[in-house]
């Protein structure tokens, strides 16, 4: 019905890495593999191979250079098997640590197998909370080794490495505090920190499209607040969100929210902006949502003199089809000044610490707001070259580095966080010449000079045009010049490209203005943390542009 | 959600170069290996650490690419299982499970310790032992762990009930004989007062028994399971929501009221003078506005899976929209649009996913997306599948949209029909041409209009594509666009692609049976013959069917003014007749009599365009074409009866539909793989049509669930709170304790909570008895009802 029949990782050169097989017999990584690589790149998350037996639904994740598969027979949820994956993915990762590497998964195979086991059991999933498992599965590897070498008595509990420290007191886990870790179904037991650490990472990716004219058509920051606790025993916490508009902004801009399980729902829709939780233990994503950059204001086309601002840091615009031959086009990158500062001051904007100033929020927001200026980094530009276009033949950048190569398609300017501060309010500019087809240019001349006749611009449809009305001008062949430049100008405009992308990163500076207003642990609640204990809390903003912004022409 | 290992690759900047450098290192073995007398030497050692050394390199082994035998060890690693060491029990069940197939006698040696730690102090190990001997492939033990299951029903632990319940799956499937005994535990798992039990429960049942099984075993925990639902995990949630939805198909008929349509104020004044005559009973039908009356229970279902929107789970939330959809789309739908859409924010590889289903609810009730159509502006980065359904999406929704939306579709579509890419330039081409579907006059004509500029392209590919939509919005009603036809005739001039051209040149033939265009087409003839050679082989074909049909236009004109001439004068039909004759010439004779006919009789052009037309195809080198002009000249040789050359040239041709391309889809379910595939696959779910009003069980029927909370005593009431409140009540306790004083404080309440779970075990196992009873009375009711 709907079980995982088995879960495969390959390796970043395609070579297997694992097999796991939880029901059934299903087809090998091997044999699965070239006839995944057999369809067309880039391949869909699902392939119907019927070609197998019995025929195979091949689920797919590519994920930090590992291909992960999950065979399957009949048809289920694909969601279900996906969704499985990814879960699998941050497990592994939980583990064997960030990133995910081939090699880390082959020098702990013992440590794989029980994830891999306890995640579904015998086709059915059955624990998926990567903290949850760190209470089943047996880790001890780096102190078993440490015990043995030193001479120690060796007893390594079932507990996980990094508490293992004490679990050299505690030799054998009481059953009683087993039993008691599932009362949080996302918590593992017997947390216990020397440091009480936690930290907010708030992550919002930009997808803007920009209409030629420099209108935003659509522009969305999907956020992703990433939460990290390394608090001992049980905290309660509540993180209270803002916005520049005040609290009840919060509800307007973050929109269609998605929440990890252990927030409280009720809470949130009672006071939206307020997320009352009790966190996993470690690094997860607290919750997820949109914003819309531009608000609820309709798209007309008739208040072209309110162009909405939408604050970026860096836009692209592209000019095409210039020169005599209409051979050239020009990429104008434009940089708020807001965002450039000195690249000196970047890696302390990037944590402001809340401990102090939690209890002002006012003066958190001061801090974080000028003191020091966000800065625009790892600028790149892309802009997708036609596949018809043989060569270009002159990239000019006024700042940066600009490469081509033929084989992928994208032209990429790069610019560097020092000549990202030297671009003035003017912008950079980036001109390239692009060269056709070769061998066809008589050819084309012959035939544009006869298209030329063609170019209507407003071809009205109007029922009541009659055949003969219209005279079809039969003395436009008068000056060849021109007839030939602007037939190659129409020629060249197929060789144009459509678009252009920035992708940039922004520490310190969020597109939407959400920031944590507060972030309280609340000691009557909580319980297992000691006395006195105010754990250490941080708060980063971090804004990413892969390709987001993008701009047509 | 973004999964976590996304999130933090955007945070570590190390990260990207980490994966560069691995990527780039041959994979390396990481320890060394030892030879299987020394691995055996290490099992066998009284050393922890040396026995824990071995698992390991024994399970690296296992599952080193490619495998290295490790079968030889299964005496050795066995043996291991009599240590006491907690921490080598996980990778023995591992390795046992793995090889149990493969060597069944020796795996049956094992039994007897696995089953001795399924009584075990420790929960955990009690959950490993029972998981693990239900995981080895061997029929034999199956009512062994049959037994074991039923005593990890009745366990005072729930992780141990949670293992019994994922048991209860492989035991059937090791043996399918002891499905009626595993039934039984189910039915005692399903009514579990623990959510993370039930879940498990319910996935299991659904593994089982399937979504079509034994409903009686559903009806008394139905609106337990349905408030439970926002707290059991996400495979559990998922599990219920695909039971509940067959469930409610299978047991809430579809019941609707007729409701008096709310009148507007003219309608009103119409009524009142209508009132005077008798009205028709069809109109009285349209006065009414059907509304669903939706079972209690079913109201309970549907709002009790509201919350799970908002689940980090993208499964989850397709699986609530897919009861929402198929049980009550006009009140519950609109709540799910938006996490449908916030699922647009996943992973490339879910995103896709999500897009199918998308442009399923799309397909039945596009409103609902038309808020959201920013959402599916294309991206240039996209990958082609996902553009092409954001496409699919924008053209459904088009109808729906204000004028302004309508305006930002139309410029995104003609923005990607200029694309490098071919198949974008076909999709979007294709796009316009379902907008231009349009009822709204208007818009279509702008829909047209902005195909017509697509003409003017230099782009072949984007010239053919739209030449193609426009023939075939022409087709669906030519009347309206004579002129077009004739404005596109113009463009032959100058139009370079041949698929255009051919497109083209079929429509003038099409309209030359139409009165108004017969001159035009006869000229555009005249013009494309002389270009004849240099033409491709597809316009050349359409220029001979033109001629064909041009010419068979002109014979029945001429036969029509006969027919009316001869009817005003007798004489002269008969020598129109015998000059008809005469002009009949078959092939072999040639040319000199033709000549001879032509001196007889003043040629006409279009005779002669006929005539030249089959030179020309006689000597083309394409077999193809000359068989074709062979077929048309025998059609046409008999210049009086053009019967049959018209049924077979002038016929009226079927109006091209275009519908959009998921369209064929559109039977299959949402959410399943068959929807993403495209082809009907094996499907062990399928939604069953509404029960017939009459035929559902009673509703009394899931009464009993109540009843037997009663039964079960406080305590149980006691336990229906969910884990946040739970969690709550216990923090609200224990407040400002020292570490150590809480963990005494929570080994006490677990003993308490332990004799909780002993009584109330009693009370499930006394009403399990109870529910039995029950059970055959529902039975009979069911029978009854069908007596009735």
């Amino acid at each position: 019905m709907s079980a995982i029949e088995a879960l495969y990782i390959l390796d970043e050169h395609n070579k297997p890495t694992l097999e796991h097989v939880y029901t059934g017999h299903p087809p090998s990584a091997s044999t699965l593999l070239p006839l995944y690589l057999a369809h067309p790149s880039p391949r869909s998350s699902l392939i119907y191979l019927p070609s197998t037996n019995p025929p195979t639904l091949l689920f797919s994740v590519l994920q930090d250079r590992l291909l992960f598969f999950s065979p399957c027979s009949v048809d289920t949820d694909p969601l279900f098997v996906l969704e499985f994956i990814h879960r699998v993915a941050d497990a592994l990762e939980e583990f064997l640590g960030s990133p995910l590497l081939a090699s880390k998964i082959e020098n702990s195979y013992d440590v794989v197998a029980q994830v891999l086991a306890e995640m579904c059991d015998g086709g059915s999933i059955n624990t998926t909370e990567a903290n949850v498992l760190r209470d089943v599965v047996e880790t001890s590897t780096w102190m078993g080794k440490l015990l043995g070498g030193v001479g120690l008595p060796s007893s390594s509990p079932a507990l996980n490495a990094s508490s293992s420290a004490f679990a050299l007191q505690k030799p054998s886990l009481p059953p009683t505090t087993l039993a008691s870790g599932t009362a949080i179904p996302w918590r593992r037991s017997n947390v216990r920190h020397t440091s009480n650490e936690l930290y907010v990472d708030i992550v919002e990716t930009l997808s803007v499209t920009l209409a030629p004219s420099g209108r935003p058509l659509s522009a969305f920051a999907n956020g992703s607040i990433a939460f990290t606790c390394k608090v001992s025993g049980v905290p309660e916490l509540l993180l209270t969100l803002t916005t520049p508009s005040g609290r009840t902004g919060v509800e307007r801009s973050m929109q269609l929210p998605v929440f990890h399980p252990c927030v409280r729902l009720a809470r949130w829709r009672e006071q939206p902006g307020t997320l009352s939780f009790v966190p996993p233990d470690g690094r997860f994503v607290l919750a997820g949502y949109e914003v819309d950059l531009l608000g609820d204001q309709p798209l007309t086309t008739s208040n072209k003199s309110k162009v909405p601002n939408l604050n970026l840091p860096a836009t692209v615009s592209v000019q095409t089809g210039l020169g005599s031959y209409g051979a050239d086009f020009e990429v104008r990158l434009n940089i708020s000044t807001r965002f450039v500062g000195n690249s000196s001051g970047l890696s302390s904007s990037a944590m402001s610490s809340l401990s102090n100033n939690l209890n002002r929020p006012s003066a958190s927001r001061a801090a974080s707001g000028d003191a020091k200026t966000p800065v625009v980094e790892n600028l790149v530009v892309s802009i997708p070259i036609p596949p018809t276009v043989r060569n270009i033949s002159d990239l000019r950048p006024s700042k940066g580095e600009a490469h081509w190569d033929p084989g992928d398609g994208a032209l990429e300017w790069r610019l560097a966080a020092k000549e990202v501060a030297s671009v003035g309010s003017a912008g950079a500019v980036l001109r390239c010449t692009v060269v056709g087809p070769a061998g066809d240019e008589d050819v084309e001349d012959a035939a544009a000079a006869g298209m030329t006749n063609l170019r209507v611009d407003t071809y009205d449809y109007d029922e009541s045009g009659a055949y003969q009305s219209s005279t079809p001008d039969t003395n436009t062949v008068t000056n060849g010049k021109i007839e030939k430049d602007v037939g190659r100008v129409k020629q060249n405009a197929v060789l144009m490209p459509t678009s252009a992308t920035v992708s940039f990163s922004v520490k310190g500076w969020l597109p939407s203005g959400i920031k944590v207003d507060s972030l309280n642990l609340d000691i009557r609640k909580s319980k297992g943390l000691g006395e006195g204990v105010r754990p250490y809390k941080g708060v980063k903003y971090l804004t990413v542009s892969r390709g987001g912004v993008e701009a047509r022409c | 959600m973004e999964s976590l290992s996304r999130i933090s690759s955007l945070l570590e900047t190390a990260r990207d170069l980490t994966l560069e450098a691995s990527a780039s290192l041959p994979s390396r073995r990481p320890i060394k290996p030892l030879p299987p007398v020394q691995i055996k030497k290490l099992l066998d050692s009284r050393s922890e650490r040396d026995v824990l050394d071995g698992l390991r390199r024994v399970i690296a082994m296992q599952y080193a690419q490619p495998p290295q035998p490790t079968l030889t060890f299964f005496p050795a690693v066995l043996k291991t299982l009599s240590n006491p060491y907690p921490s080598t029990r996980p990778l023995v069940y591992n390795y046992l499970i793995h090889h149990a197939e493969l060597d069944p006698d020796t795996a049956l040696l094992s039994i007897n310790t696995v089953q001795k730690s399924l009584s075990d102090q420790n929960p955990r190990v009690r959950a490993m032992a029972l998981k693990t001997m239900a995981g080895i492939r061997v029929p034999v033990i199956s009512q062994i762990v049959s037994l074991a299951i039923k005593k990890g029903v009745s366990d005072l632990s729930p992780l141990v009930r949670k293992a019994a319940a994922l048991a209860c799956v492989k035991c059937v499937r090791l043996d399918e004989t002891t499905r009626p005994q595993v039934e039984e535990y189910l039915a005692v798992l399903l009514g579990d007062k623990q959510y993370y039990v039930a879940g498990a429960a319910v996935q299991a049942f659904v593994e089982v028994c399937g979504t079509d099984g034994k409903l009686e075993m559903i009806h008394p925990c139905y609106r337990r399971l349905c408030r439970m639902v926002v707290d059991m995990d996400e495979w559990g949630q998922l599990a219920w929501l695909r039971l509940g939805t067959v469930y409610a198909r299978r047991c809430f008929p579809r019941r609707t009221k007729r409701t008096k349509r709310v009148q507007t104020r003219e309608q009103q004044a119409k009524d009142f003078y209508e009132d005077l005559e008798p009205r028709e009973e069809e109109e009285q039908e349209t006065e009414y506005d059907e509304q669903e009356v939706m079972d209690q229970d079913l109201t309970l279902f549907l709002t009790s899976i509201q919350p799970l929107l908002q689940s980090r789970n993208s499964a989850v939330i397709l699986a609530v929209t897919k009861a929402y959809l198929y049980l009550s789309p006009a009140t519950y739908l609109q709540h799910a649009i938006g996490p449908l859409i916030a699922l647009l924010r996943s992973p490339q590889d879910i995103q896709q996913v999500a897009l199918h289903n998308i442009v399923q609810v799309c397909l039945v009730h596009p409103q609902h997306f038309v808020p959201y159509q920013r959402h599916f502006l294309l991206k240039s980065t996209e990958p082609s599948d996902i553009r092409g359904l954001k496409l699919e999406i924008l053209t459904l929704i088009f109808p729906f949209c204000s004028k302004e939306i309508q305006n930002l579709v139309l410029a995104e579509l003609e923005h990607f029909s200029r694309s490098p890419d071919p198949s974008l330039v076909r999709e979007s081409v294709r796009a316009i041409g379902r907008c231009a579907q349009s009822p709204n006059i208007a818009t279509s004509r702008r829909c047209m209009t902005l195909l017509l500029n697509q003409i003017h392209s230099s782009d072949h590919n984007l010239v053919g594509e739209a030449m193609e939509v426009i023939r075939h919005l022409i087709q669906r009603t030519p009347n309206e666009h004579r002129k077009t036809v004739v404005r596109l005739a113009k463009n032959l001039d100058h139009l370079t692609s041949p698929t255009a051209r051919a497109s083209i040149v079929w429509l003038v033939g099409e309209f030359a049976g139409l009165d108004i265009g017969e001159g035009v087409a006869a000229d555009v003839l005249r013009i494309l013959l002389k270009g004849y050679v240099g033409e491709e082989e597809g316009v050349r074909a359409q220029i001979m069917l033109l001629a064909a049909k041009v010419y068979l236009g002109w014979l029945n004109s001429r036969k029509n003014t006969n027919g009316n001439d001869g009817a005003v004068d007798g004489g002269n039909a008969d020598t129109g007749l015998i000059s008809s004759g005469t002009n009949d010439d078959g092939e072999d004779r040639g040319f000199r009599e033709e000549r001879a006919v032509s001196e007889i009789e003043k040629p006409q052009p279009i005779e002669l365009l006929w005539q030249h037309t089959l030179l020309l195809a006689r000597y083309t080198p394409s077999y193809h074409l000359r068989d074709r002009a062979r077929l048309y000249r025998a059609l046409l040789s008999t210049p009086s009866s053009t019967e049959l050359a018209s049924l077979l040239l002038l016929a009226p041709k079927p109006v091209p539909q275009a519908p959009s391309p998921s369209e064929a889809r559109r039977d299959y379910l949402l959410g399943s793989t068959s929807l993403i595939v495209g082809e009907g696959l094996r499907s062990v779910d399928s939604l069953p049509d509404w029960i017939e009003e009459g035929k559902e069980p009673d509703s009394g029927v899931r009464d009993e669930g109540e009843v037997r909370q009663e039964y079960g005593g406080k305590v149980e009431g006691a336990k229906e709170v969910s884990a946040g409140q739970r969690l709550d009540e216990v923090l609200a306790t224990k407040k400002g304790k020292t570490l150590d004083a809480w963990l005494n404080d929570e080994e006490e309440s677990e003993d308490e909570s332990g004799s909780e779970d002993a009584t109330s075990e009693e009370g499930t196992e006394g009403s399990s008895d109870e529910e039995s009873e029950y059970e055959s009375e529902s039975d009979d009711d069911e029978q009854a009802g069908l007596v009735r």
